[in-house]
């Protein structure tokens, strides 16, 4: 006979609707970005950026600029698609609105260190706070995954985000001069920021 | 995630008055967890039963939510083919469903075995559960009169078409084979579960072959007349593997474990030292026994946008066991339907409105053991029809894409079962 653990556990239960996490404008929209972004978009995983509390703006243009081709992705390109099917100026609304969490992967002490001095250079365009300026399309690119942000930084370097995009010619030069290990040390870095 | 203990469970399920009964599996009998409020009953604990179970909570607390899963620890099927190569572990795939009880989802490791759709009522054992509304996710079962002698065969010829016990005992025997052995790996006719599963499990096997014993040998016997999924992909990843013989318009009728030889639709017959027949499969035995399924008698259609069943109201269906729909039976795509179906169920017992939501499709497949390849679907709603917005595959293979799908795992798995 198999032991089974039963239990049966009576709740004192309201009858009508409850608010739940996905009353939110827009979240129901969302759900599809949460298997990868996760619920909320707090991506859980060093791959994934998170966007929870990233500022609608430049949610909105990741998702144009995937949907048209310019930030080239066989992942991104036909969700941002359906995004824009679905509304992206909701959705990107709902997920500005969410409070960021850390990042799950939490990046080496000694890594965020030498980013730490390695970011002089960066501070020119994102700031001292790595909050960038929305006013310039420059971004915030604080408290990210470090596995995404060190991606990022990469796909730059080989030209392969954004190709061609004359406003990006200086940043992706400023990339080539500098060796892959300090991109992740400026990847530990920006992702220890909050 | 770890497994709940009980005091965990009860501390978990919230405030009210909290029943427990234990011991040697005592009969579940009459209404043995009577209905107090709304109640969504889901059946099935995997990708699309589990997420659902989560969603349905998220959508609406007030709503409660009992997921009927005989089995105690969930494992995952993506992934699962790396188990065979030894690249992963099958426990670094198993979780517990500690997540959803969190979540105050009731689970009970119970199987459903009948479902009364005018009653409103799940049989279990010698009892039953009420339902407002019930989500039927039952994967799929195997068709095993399809192919004679497996029936008989018993774990002599192994599936391992559903991650668990079955994965482990073919990667031992894969390690196990002779130095020069044959490993016969057959595909079924489509739809089955996971259409590039099998050709990644190629990819697999073939890798692990190349490297620990390469003077055997991979045939490959596909029932179908080409490679199903990232066709172009998975055949220039094949170039690596020079011991692979891929078979096209093979399909598999007969196995005989006696002589170890299986035998095609046309007679030909090729012996084997160790087989790994994936039999061809229809909607799981729950679905079918409940008239949920089409005059196929093997899977069930379903509305594009509530997942309510053609055949019964208030009885949703998600996951593998659908068709109709111009989507894979992934993972990725159940996982999506749960969410989808958990939000049209919740508005539909608030009397509101569903959304017109469609679900996305993200499916990596793993060539060696680093390298990735992938798919991706995009889906809307068009005159209430699920409808592909595109379709998008990478380049190549590269462990960038690797790296992608451990991302997309860590990711999907907590979206299920966080």
């Amino acid at each position: 006979m198999r032991i089974t653990l039963v239990v049966l556990v009576v709740l004192a239960v309201a009858s009508g609707a409850a608010a739940g996490p996905l009353d939110a404008p827009g979240a129901d929209k969302a759900v599809v970005c949460s298997a990868c972004h996760g619920p909320g978009g707090q991506s859980p995983s060093n791959v994934m950026p998170i966007l929870a509390g990233m500022p609608s703006w430049y949610l909105k243009k990741a998702v144009q600029d995937y949907a048209a081709g310019r930030r080239p992705s066989p992942e991104m390109e036909p969700y941002a698609k359906q995004v824009l099917q679905l509304g992206v100026d909701e959705i990107a609304a709902y997920f500005s609105g969410q409070t960021r969490q850390p990042a799950a992967v939490r990046p080496d002490a000694a890594a965020v260190e030498r980013g730490r001095a390695a970011a002089a250079q960066c501070v020119v365009c994102h700031a001292a706070s790595g909050k960038g300026d929305p006013g310039k399309g420059i971004p915030d690119i604080t408290g990210q995954p470090q596995g995404y942000l060190q991606s990022q930084m990469l796909l730059f370097k080989a030209d392969r985000r954004s190709p061609g995009d004359e406003s990006l010619k200086a940043l992706k030069a400023f990339f080539r001069q500098i060796a892959d290990e300090q991109i992740v040390d400026l990847a530990a870095y920006y992702s220890s920021l909050r | 995630m770890t497994r709940v203990t009980r005091r965990e469970f009860l501390a978990a399920s919230g405030t009210g008055l909290g029943l427990l009964a234990t011991g040697c599996a005592p009969a579940l009998k009459g209404d043995f967890a009577p209905k107090t409020g709304r109640r969504v009953v889901v059946i099935g604990g995997g990708w699309g039963g589990a997420t659902a179970a989560k969603y349905v909570r998220l959508a609406d607390p007030s709503v409660e939510v009992v997921l009927l899963e005989p089995g105690r620890r969930f494992v995952s099927c993506p992934f699962s083919n790396l188990v065979l190569s030894g690249v992963r572990t099958i426990d670094s795939l198993t979780f517990g469903y500690g997540g959803l009880r969190k979540q105050g989802v009731r689970v009970l490791h119970e199987t459903a075995t009948a479902i009364e759709p005018d009653a409103r009522r799940v049989r279990v054992g010698e009892g039953y559960l009420q339902y407002d509304r019930l989500i039927v996710s039952p994967g799929v079962e195997f068709q095993t009169e399809q192919v004679e002698g497996l029936a008989e065969a018993g774990d002599q010829v192994l599936h391992a078409w559903k991650a668990g016990p079955q994965t482990v005992m073919l990667a031992e025997r894969l390690r196990a084979m002779p130095e020069g052995g044959v490993f016969v790996l057959t595909v079924p006719p489509v739809a089955y579960r996971c259409p590039p599963g099998p050709y990644e499990r190629v990819c697999q096997v073939a890798w692990y072959l190349k490297n620990a014993k390469p003077r055997a040998k991979l045939i490959v016997l596909d029932a179908n007349q080409n490679v199903v999924s990232k066709t172009a992909l998975f055949r220039a990843a094949w170039q690596a593997y020079p011991n692979l013989e891929y078979r096209a318009s093979n399909k598999v009728v007969k196995v005989d474990p006696g002589v170890r030889q299986v035998t095609t639709e046309f007679g030909d017959t090729v012996k084997y030292d160790v087989v790994n027949l994936i039999p061809p499969q229809r909607a799981g035995t729950i679905a079918v026994q409940a008239d949920l399924v089409s005059a196929d008698k093997r899977w069930c259609e379903v509305n594009h946008v509530t997942y309510e069943s053609v055949k019964h109201p208030n009885v949703h269906v998600i996951g593998d066991s659908t068709i109709g729909l111009p989507v894979p039976k992934s993972g990725n795509i159940a996982n999506a339907m749960g969410k989808i179906s958990a939000l049209a169920v919740v508005r539909l017992l608030n009397g509101k409105e569903p959304q017109a939501l469609a679900p996305g499709n993200t499916c990596y497949s793993w060539v060696n053991d680093k390298e990735a390849i992938a798919v991706v679907n995009a889906y809307k709603i068009d005159g209430g029809k699920v409808v592909q917005i595109e379709q998008k595959l990478t380049p190549g293979q590269s462990a960038q894409w690797g790296q992608h799908a451990l991302g997309w795992a860590a990711s999907i798995w907590n979206d299920m079962l966080g």
